[in-house]
């Protein structure tokens, strides 16, 4: 059985039955390109190129055979017994890919929503319906904040986007002109990694500090970028912060820290954090509402005890 | 024959074929197979191989004969091809970005499923499909090593609305459970999966952190045949807690919030609630099942975020708020 529970065999299959089409529209490509297309080595596509071989429609004369080879370490199709197009999608595979597309929040109008609804064309009329209602079982409309899908649409497009944002340095929310790079979701939250043109260097926005987003007319040629944004809070750290937790929040801690969690008596433990950001430290601490200390350094704490006498105040 | 290798022989067959074949014809086609051993076993052995050919799309559908038309199974070439979709540069590009953030997050149910779908509606496209500028990584948890596997498993129980064995964790009790559970659908909310199911041991409905399960087993037996179902009035996102005090842990309580200064225009995004606005800032009113929930999440906004009622929500606020300070080395006068 697969991972996924099905047989073997279904999962082969619709990958034979890809394979077939796939080489007749794309003659000639190297067996490592249609290897990386079906997602498998190389030695396992070999191996479907020899099962392929014996496959045919009966009563199996010398031209009823799929005529599959490699020449040159080139794949090549003669005869594809009328497999000259994949299958349509199932209804699990157009419901795991509109899932996907709801992670980006599609809007009223932008292109991923058109883009959804023009799945149903391309499933059996039989599966529309269980389409529909399985589309019911994977939920993950609400994950993402307003704006993603347009700025996914803008970055595709090379297109500047401004925006307000309140950054933790400012008392007021400032207005943005950004050419989008990226957009990356790390532990739940959403960023915007892009090139901030009056700041004219990389920089990295939270959404959720974010109204929302105009995408302008301005189109911009992509830059060289760093490579892979540094994520917050992870690597820039200049101190760490040692945070403790009692008895009854340790066993959350420990599942999101895991072995970077140190015990400490009578069930407690601590952890550390980059302390590079007073505003997300101070809010986090906050958000467990007395079941979290800081325990150094000191002005760590300070700034702890001070946000919580303005929240009183 | 080995079976894969059969089913491509029928579904090459039943393409080319212009009428109708019959059931002798098969046997007669597929002789090793259809044609030998009893009648019974023959044609269990085809229902088998008509019902895997129905999971990957393809229906063989028999067709009554009649004085001008013979009887025997066809496949309609038109519901069988993939159709060329007209999907733009731009939606296909979005598409691809979503599909292939979801893909690579290493953490998505059904990952074969959308897998198969990317390079389904990227067939007719020439040249290599967009580069995806979209990157999410799951997971506010630290163990996430046997998250796609769990996941793979509980997407194959509810699309064959199969029974799952597991056991599951409660940081609570720091004890493990065993459940059987009949898999409704499963939801990302914050980077973490839930299950939510009919749990046999609770005789309820139950949410379940995928990351808290251990030893998660798909009912093998009678795959074709669904163990239970789902039903109709279930709606998922009923039992799935998508902010912090929305878990239903305590009878619902309206709780007023005022967000002021440089919070005031981003209320709408920071609460589930349309705002209204008077001088001193954006107001809202959350309905709350778990009120520490709600009023820990407000004071992680810092002091431009006041409840403002009613009075049980503003001492309960004000009291943690004293506990953060006063643990912080804080004296009151």
């Amino acid at each position: 059985m697969t991972p996924e529970g099905r047989t073997d065999v279904h999962e082969r299959l619709r990958r034979l039955l890809f394979l077939v089409p796939f080489v007749s529209r794309n003659q000639g490509r190297s067996v490592d390109e249609v290897a990386k297309e079906l997602g498998i080595k190389r030695d396992e596509l070999l191996e479907e190129l020899d099962l392929l071989a014996f496959v045919g429609r009966p009563p199996f004369q010398p031209d009823d055979f799929v005529d599959i080879y490699v020449e040159d370490d080139k794949v090549y199709v003669d005869l594809d017994q009328r497999l000259s197009a994949p299958p349509r999608l199932t209804a699990a595979a157009g419901v795991a890919l509109a899932a996907a597309a709801a992670l980006l929040k599609p809007g009223h109008s932008d292109a991923l929503k058109s883009a959804i609804e023009k799945l149903e064309q391309v499933l059996p009329a039989h599966a529309v319906k269980r389409f529909r209602e399985m589309g019911k079982r994977l939920d993950l409309t609400l994950e993402g904040p307003t704006g993603l899908a347009t700025l996914s649409q803008a970055i595709v497009e090379h297109r500047v986007v401004t925006f307000d944002y309140l950054t933790s340095a400012t008392a007021h929310a400032e207005r943005r002109k950004v050419e989008p790079i990226e957009l990356f979701s790390h532990r739940g939250q959403w960023y915007l990694s892009g090139f901030d043109v009056a700041r004219q260097s990389e920089r990295l926005f939270r959404l959720d500090r974010m109204g929302a987003p105009d995408v302008t007319g301005e189109t911009f040629a992509p830059r060289a970028t760093s490579g892979r944004t540094s994520l917050p809070g992870v690597s820039q750290s200049v101190q760490k912060v040692t945070v403790r937790f009692e008895a009854a929040t340790a066993p959350y801690i420990r599942e999101r820290f895991g072995v970077e969690a140190r015990g400490l008596p009578e069930g407690r433990i601590e952890v550390d954090v980059p302390g590079d950001n007073v505003r997300w430290l101070t809010g986090w601490v906050l958000s467990f509402g007395g079941a979290a200390t800081v325990t150094s350094p000191d002005w760590a704490i300070r700034s702890v005890a001070d946000a919580a006498k303005a929240s009183l105040e | 024959m080995e079976r894969t290798e059969r089913l491509l022989d029928l579904v090459a067959l039943l393409l080319d074929s212009k009428h109708p074949i019959s059931w002798p014809e098969l046997r007669e086609a597929f002789k090793a197979d259809y044609g030998t051993g009893s009648l019974e076993s023959c044609e269990r052995k085809f229902e088998r191989d008509k019902a895997e050919l129905l999971e990957l799309g393809i229906p063989l559908t028999f067709i009554k004969g009649d004085d001008e038309h013979e009887e025997g199974y066809v496949v309609d070439r038109d519901a069988y091809y993939l159709p060329e979709v007209s999907l733009s540069a731009e939606e296909l590009a979005v598409l691809y970005a979503a599909g292939s953030a979801a893909l690579g997050s290493g953490g998505f149910p059904g990952s074969q499923d959308l897998a198969h779908a990317l390079r389904k509606i990227g067939f007719f496209t020439d040249g290599p499909p967009p580069a995806p500028k979209v990157r999410l990584e799951l997971g506010g948890v630290a163990e996430t090593k046997n998250l796609p596997e769990r996941l793979d498993a509980l997407w194959s129980a509810i699309t064959t609305r199969k029974s799952v064995t597991l056991d599951y964790f409660s940081p609570h009790s720091k004890q493990e459970s065993h459940r059987v559970v009949d898999a409704y659908g499963l939801a990302l909310r914050r980077g973490l999966w839930s299950l939510v199911g009919y749990c046999h041991l609770r005789k309820a409905i139950r949410t379940f952190h995928v990351h808290r399960m251990h030893r998660v087993t798909v009912n093998a037996s009678k795959p074709r045949s669904p163990d239970y179902e789902v039903p109709a009035s279930f709606s998922l996102e009923e039992y799935v807690a998508t902010w912090p005090w929305q878990h239903r842990f305590h009878e619902p309580i309206d709780v007023e919030v005022l967000l002021t200064g440089e919070l005031a225009p981003l209320a709408g995004t920071l609460f589930p609630s349309t705002p209204t606005s008077d001088e001193r800032g954006a107001r809202v009113t959350l309905r709350a099942t778990d009120l520490d929930g709600l009023l820990t999440y407000v004071l992680s906004l810092g002091a431009q975020a006041k409840v403002l009622g009613p009075d049980r929500a503003k001492a309960r606020h004000r009291e943690l708020a004293l506990a953060v300070f006063t643990a912080h080395g804080g004296v009151t006068s």
